[in-house]
């Protein structure tokens, strides 16, 4: 279906997929850029923020709560998670830090099996977000645009909170430079903390916010890992603006590449970060010096 | 140690190999399961080599046990090949093709960013065995029908058609695997990708090229992968698509991560645990689906705890029970090792290179400029060093000396400027380059190879001096390169540290750290030898000790030191260099420097650090 | 040892006498093969340990997790429910296996269950494990043809007889065929043909069709069979063919290209909760109800998860809908059985599985033994017997059970007379008729022995 209609269609979709990695990434971005560790349990939160959302809505027939009580849960977790045990793991070789956050990952999916089983729970949309919105090229489904608004105010807001506050400048700060805001006498372990819970909120929040679209399962997570991988790689390790532009980037080519042929989005997806990795190493905003 | 007994190590290997299938049914191991630790052992060996001795972690194995897989496989089934083993063989050899080329883009970046792009590049093959080439590879259904291995040997044919037989077939495969990865890491190849895993960028300032040896074991631990693929292929009769999967490589990390690293046996131990535990929570215990979170956690705590794996664990308590003794014995050699030796204290000459003069400029710079953003660090420095000279290189902090020093040895590039070194411009070349030409340094901060033993940490330098920058010697014993024994000896004895031969080296005092660093330097037979502040950290003594070593090192050798003492470098140098802000201050004999009324307002009468 | 064996020494006896009816009845079995028979014969597979004893076992690998899960669980109730029955020598089963007393030739059934997530990898290595640690004489399970295929061959490697479960691919009695496996149910090429003309009469001639396709071997043959009817037939057009792998996440790229391919109809050959999600988020994408959804190859419990309205005049090809216990004597004797132990009717799945132990257990008394060649010919001579849907019998060349097709439509919210009646049975559609030639798909059985 190579017709313009179906590539503005398709570009719908890929801006909803996009803001989704966009998030999602940012959240592994801000992490990896403040503390140096690349959490590999990432996509698992996301998991946990469906699974966390799809309990609190089964209690309270709410989107609304759903969403703010999965995301809180999610920074629960990931602060609990960063207190008891990665912070331990500052000091040790990344490969430590690659290797447990791995096994976490694997240890959350696991559990939420246990509770869960293994098949698919499905979270309605709210219900002032249901039904089918005319776009004049196509109809789509309302609740997917009002997804792109809702990851659209949660990338703002975390905007702010990075740009405009002094958390996010010690945090940018030390995306720069560690040592240098170890040095200014500033609590960095409490900033690593809070770091850590805000970045896995970010994952777990894109996890409730999208859960209507999709059905939930236990290793959902594993494939949005390895796409926010990319995400990051294309945008550059460490930059909040390089995960949006990655996040949108790979959005749109799994998305336009699947009008011509689905079954190559994702081969092209990873072809495309091959070349930015031979053209520009540290990614499209990345700087040099962090590896 | 580890020459003393040939063939230990693989005569262990044969013996368990065997004594496996009689023992492990007692303890509770179903022949399959047997079959498969063996398959995912082999896998696993190749692993290890990657990131145990190599330091790289990939979470991407999956992408060549998959390839190597599907075209075995595919030849056995699709295209009627009936050679079962040139059939692995060809696989082994695709997957390695392929893993030289992921190799050549994953490993333009080190650390997580490795990690990502393995991860990232495994997921485009599971993708591709998917759909575009699903009509080779079954897609969804992978390629089932493979045969099982049988040789028509004339008067009977052989078959490998039960579980037992199978293992015969794998068991000799993951011998003959063993038995080439002791090989290998045995070999100088072993040595370098050790000393590269400990710090690759001292292994390249020694004249090794870093990014060839890390591509060497990429394909090397591809070449395993691929082969094992093939194997699990013709043990279950079917290739499955699952090879290709994220999972796959999570498993293999998580076996190697758990039996032990660095051992090439620990991806058995760990395969064999997992296995294991997955029959027995699942069966035993009938924990259901659950048995992969008690190995979530199994695996979590070991990581915490014991994070050099069962095999590491082991290893350290036994070294803890031997241990006491032996280390009081250590801290007491510490002080004394540099006066007990005696001895010839003649550094192995220069290494003569063709090029190689042996009058006039060795070194010349001219208009070296260095610009870190707005900052400039190095302003056109002229520089021009002589044969046989000492020359010594001062400065205020801050003067832009370790930048200079860098520029020199290419570690960094100019902004502008031109150096020549032999004749030669250099300018722009690698480090690795410039120290297989003869020019290196020994660096400020120590860069050793922690985890190895001096003796190692020599080798590694010397064979950079014997072998070039890069050489597939994959098979050879290190004993007969000539002139490598005799060389790392007289080197080591000529920083003193002989008796400490076999201690590793963050066992070392500080001292003794200095002299290794120098040593290393020596190590690699420079016709130049750039020194940036070899005395910085030392006691009295040990700084009189060390003029006095720097001395006899500088015999036919060009030397060119940074440092504070300054009453050291005006009694070792015959000429100085002054730098300030980046700036060539003056230049001339000690005594000149001395009188110079510059250097004196900017130096010596001022702060001195 | 053979002599010990009391199987072995009852294999020898009987089979002379067998071999003795083939010649008299026209020698239908080469001479050659029957020949070594006369003397014990070799160990094969798990023959004669696996039937050394007095119990049986049948291995089989079953979805519990994963995509398929849901239709996995439901055929696991059919197999038990059928070993159940065979081990109290049950009324339905001696209706399809008349010389069945209790249990098989005199010994219980022991089902071993795995879960193969539908992968077939996980599905080889479970039954690897069945056949090396508890002898099994029987392998089944697959809800995915990949795993039916991948067990195919394993079967014909490791002389185990394999009973095929759900699959749809018109490979697994076509070029995957294997001497060994035998499959119960139907198939694209049957659903197809079945489907076909009610399609053609419900919609016309001329249509523009959109097609969803799992990437494995039973969507491509199910889209490839349909599509073939449907164009050389009633001059349709295929404008669009989405393949998506087994347990997408999302369908939103897929669908909306289907969405402006300008289609009439949208054939969704997806299956297990992919079919429920692709069409919950067509239902999103407003392409139902605005294009005829068909489901040519119908999933267990589709309308109870994607919910009656959508489904309302929904065509479907299946292989078993319970109200067919008003046509059929021995599918209301199954119906009730099922329902009286799990409290719901059984799907298609359940009465899939239950058949085929049911067949088995028939062959098998009819060989005389457990020896899996002469458990195979017992099959391939092919003798009618009554299911659950009526009078079938096995066709010798490819090991495919010659049965109806039943072509069903939903009823939608108001017609149903009670919560589980989605389903207004259209045709019983029979299956000769339906079926390609033997050797069409390319299949050829391999050895015996």
């Amino acid at each position: 279906m190579i017709n313009w209609v179906n590539f503005a269609s398709q570009a719908v979709n890929g801006l909803v997929l996009g803001a989704l990695l966009a998030l999602i990434s940012s959240g592994l971005t801000i992490i990896y850029g403040t503390l140096g560790v690349l959490n590999l349990a990432h996509g698992a939160l996301f998991m946990i923020g469906g699974y966390a959302g799809y309990v609190v809505y089964g209690f309270t027939e709410s989107y609304v709560a759903a969403v703010v009580g999965g995301a809180l849960f999610v920074m629960l977790v990931g602060i609990v998670m960063e207190r008891v045990i990665i912070r331990y793991f500052y000091a040790r070789p990344h490969e430590d830090q690659i290797l447990v956050t791995f096994g976490l990952g694997i240890v959350f999916v696991e559990v939420i099996r246990f509770f869960f089983g293994s098949l698919s729970k499905v979270v309605p949309g709210p219900s002032w977000a249901t039904g089918i919105t005319p776009l004049g090229f196509m109809v789509y489904p309302t609740y997917r645009l009002a997804l792109v608004a809702i990851v659209a105010v949660a990338l703002v807001v975390l905007f702010f909170v990075l740009y405009r506050t002094r958390l996010g400048m010690i945090v940018r700060a030390g995306i720069e430079d560690s040592t240098m805001v170890g040095a200014l006498g500033i609590n960095v372990y409490r900033v690593f903390m809070v770091v850590f819970g805000i970045g896995s909120m970010a994952a777990g929040f894109a996890g409730i916010v999208n859960a209507p679209v999709v059905s939930l399962t236990p290793d959902m997570g594993e494939a949005i890992l390895v796409q926010t991988f990319v995400v990051v790689v294309i945008g550059g390790v460490g930059s909040f603006p390089g995960a949006i532009l990655g996040g949108l980037i790979a959005g749109e080519i799994i998305s336009i590449t699947s009008m011509f042929d689905p079954g190559y989005s994702y081969v092209m997806l990873f072809v495309t970060m091959t070349v930015v990795l031979v053209l520009r190493p540290y990614g499209l905003l990345g700087t040099a010096g962090r590896e | 140690m580890r020459y003393a007994r040939p063939y230990l190590v693989e005569t262990l290997t044969a013996v368990g190999l065997i004594a496996a299938p009689l023992v492990l049914p007692h303890l509770g191991f179903v022949p399959n399961t047997i079959n498969r630790i063996l398959v995912w052992g082999l896998f696993g060996i190749g692993f290890d080599i990657l990131f145990g001795f190599t330091g790289l972690l990939s979470f991407g194995q999956a992408a060549f046990f998959g390839t190597g897989g599907f075209v075995a496989a595919y030849l056995m089934t699709t295209a009627g090949f009936p050679h079962v083993v040139t059939a692995l063989f060809i696989g082994m050899i695709a997957a390695g093709v392929v893993g030289w080329l992921v190799g050549l883009i994953a490993l333009r970046r080190t650390g997580i960013y490795f990690a990502m792009i393995t991860v990232a590049i495994a997921e485009v093959f599971f993708f591709v065995e998917f759909s575009p080439l699903a009509s080779v590879t079954g897609g969804e259904n992978g390629l089932p029908g493979v045969p099982t291995p049988s040789f028509d040997l004339g008067f009977t044919v052989v078959k490998f058609n039960t579980d037992y037989s199978i293992y015969a077939f794998l068991a000799f495969w993951y011998f003959l695997g063993m038995v080439v990865a002791l090989r290998i890491v045995r070999s100088p190849v072993g040595a370098i990708l050790a000393a590269i895993r400990d710090n690759p960028l001292r292994a390249a300032a020694v004249g090794h090229n870093v990014h060839a040896y890390k591509l060497t074991a990429f394909v090397i631990a591809a070449a395993y992968a691929g082969f094992a693929g093939g194997l699990l292929g013709v043990m279950q009769g079917f290739m499955p698509p699952d090879a290709f999967t994220f999972d796959t490589s999570g498993q293999l990390v998580m076996q190697a991560a758990i039996g032990g690293t660095g051992t090439l046996f620990g991806p058995l131990v760990g395969a064999a645990l997992w296995l294991y535990l997955s029959d027995f929570l699942q069966k035993a215990l009938d924990l259901g689906a659950a048995w992969k979170l008690v190995l979530g956690v199994v695996f979590v705590v070991l990581v915490i705890f014991l994070r050099r794996g069962i095999i590491g664990g082991i290893a350290d308590l036994r070294a803890l029970a031997r241990g006491a003794g032996k280390a009081a014995a250590d801290t007491a050699a510490d002080g004394a090792g540099f006066h007990e030796e005696v001895g010839a204290d003649e550094a192995m000459p220069a290494h003569h290179r063709a090029s190689d003069r042996t009058t006039g400029p060795i070194l010349e710079a001219t208009g070296l400029t260095k610009r870190y953003g707005g900052l400039l660090a190095n302003n056109d420095i002229n520089f021009t060093v002589n044969h046989g000279e000492l020359r010594g290189v001062i400065g205020p902090n801050g003067a832009g000396k370790s930048t200079f020093f860098k520029m020199l040895t290419c570690e960094v590039p100019p902004t502008a400027g031109r150096i020549v070194f032999e004749g030669q411009d250099i300018t722009g070349m690698s480090v690795t380059d410039a120290c297989q030409l003869g020019l290196t340094k020994s660096y400020q901060v120590n860069q050793l190879f922690t985890h190895l033993t001096v003796r190692e940490n020599m080798t590694v330098a010397v064979l950079a001096d014997r072998r070039g920058k890069f050489r597939l010697d994959m098979f050879r014993d290190p004993a007969r390169i000539e002139g490598l024994n005799e060389q790392v000896d007289r080197t080591l004895h000529l920083v003193r540290l002989t008796r400490r031969a076999d201690t590793k080296v963050s066992d070392l005092a500080y001292g003794e750290k200095r002299r290794l660093e120098i040593g290393l330097a020596l190590g690699t037979s420079p016709s130049l030898l750039l020194l940036d502040e070899p005395l910085a950290g030392m006691s009295p003594q040990e700084r009189i000790d060390t003029v006095k070593l720097l001395k006899s090192i500088a015999r036919g050798r060009t030397m060119i030191v940074i440092d504070h003492d300054m009453e050291a470098l005006f009694e070792l140098a015959e000429r100085i260099t002054v730098l300030q802000e980046g700036q060539v201050l003056v230049e001339g004999t000690p005594e000149e420097i001395k009188a110079n009324p510059a250097v004196q307002e900017a130096y010596l009468g001022g702060v001195l650090e | 040892m053979t002599k010990r064996n009391p199987e072995a020494s009852r294999f020898t006896r009987r089979t002379a006498m067998q071999v003795g009816a083939g010649i008299v009845g026209g020698a239908m079995i080469p001479p050659g093969l029957s020949l070594p028979a006369f003397a014990a014969p070799a160990p094969l597979g798990t023959w004669p340990e696996g039937s050394a004893g007095s119990t049986v076992s049948i291995g089989a690998a079953v979805p519990r997790t994963g995509s398929y899960a849901a239709q996995g669980e439901d055929e696991l109730k059919g197999m038990e429910l059928a070993v159940q029955h065979i081990n109290e020598g049950h009324a339905l089963i001696k209706k399809i296996s008349p010389k069945t007393t209790k249990g098989v030739l005199g010994k219980q059934v022991k089902l071993l269950v795995a879960d193969s997530g539908a992968k077939p990898n996980n599905a080889v290595q479970a039954v690897q494990r069945f056949i090396a640690e508890n002898k099994i004489v029987l392998m089944t399970g697959s809800t995915s043809s990949a795993v039916a295929v991948a067990l195919n061959k394993f079967a014909e490697r490791e002389k185990v007889l394999y009973a095929v479960a759900i699959s749809g691919s018109n490979d697994t009695t076509g070029k995957d065929c294997a001497r060994y496996s035998f499959r119960q149910c139907f198939y694209g090429e049957t659903a197809a043909n079945a489907i076909g003309p009610v399609l053609l009469k419900a919609f016309g001639k001329g249509k523009k069709a959109a097609f969803m396709t799992p990437d494995y071997t039973y969507g491509h043959t199910v889209t490839k069979s349909v599509n073939d009817y449907l164009t050389a037939n009633g001059g349709w057009t295929m404008v669009t063919n989405q393949v998506s792998p087994l347990g997408a996440p999302d369908f939103s790229q897929y669908l909306t290209n289907i969405a402006n391919s300008g289609a009439d109809v949208l054939v969704n050959v997806n299956w297990g909760h992919d079919a429920v999600l692709s069409i919950q988020q067509a239902k999103q994408f407003g392409i139902l109800p605005k294009m005829k959804l068909v489901v040519p190859y119908q999933v267990p419990f589709l309308a109870k998860e994607v919910g009656a309205d959508i489904m309302q005049d929904v065509y479907a090809a299946t292989d078993f809908w319970w109200t067919l216990e008003d046509k059929y004597p021995l599918a209301k004797m199954f119906v009730e059985a099922f329902d009286k132990k799990y409290g719901y009717k059984p799907e298609w799945g359940a009465n899939n599985a239950y058949m085929q132990f049911a067949i088995w257990a028939r062959m098998v008394e009819s060989a005389g033994t457990f020896y899996p060649p002469d458990v195979i010919k017992a099959y391939e001579k092919g003798e009618k017997f009554d299911s659950t849907v009526g009078e079938v019998h096995f066709r010798g060349a490819d090991h495919q059970l010659v049965r109806p097709v039943v072509i069903v439509k939903g009823k939608g919210p108001k017609a149903m007379k009670n919560k589980e009646d989605f389903w207004e049975v259209v045709e019983v559609v029979p299956g000769e008729p339906l079926m390609q030639k033997p050797d069409a798909f390319g299949c050829s059985l391999g050895d015996y022995t």
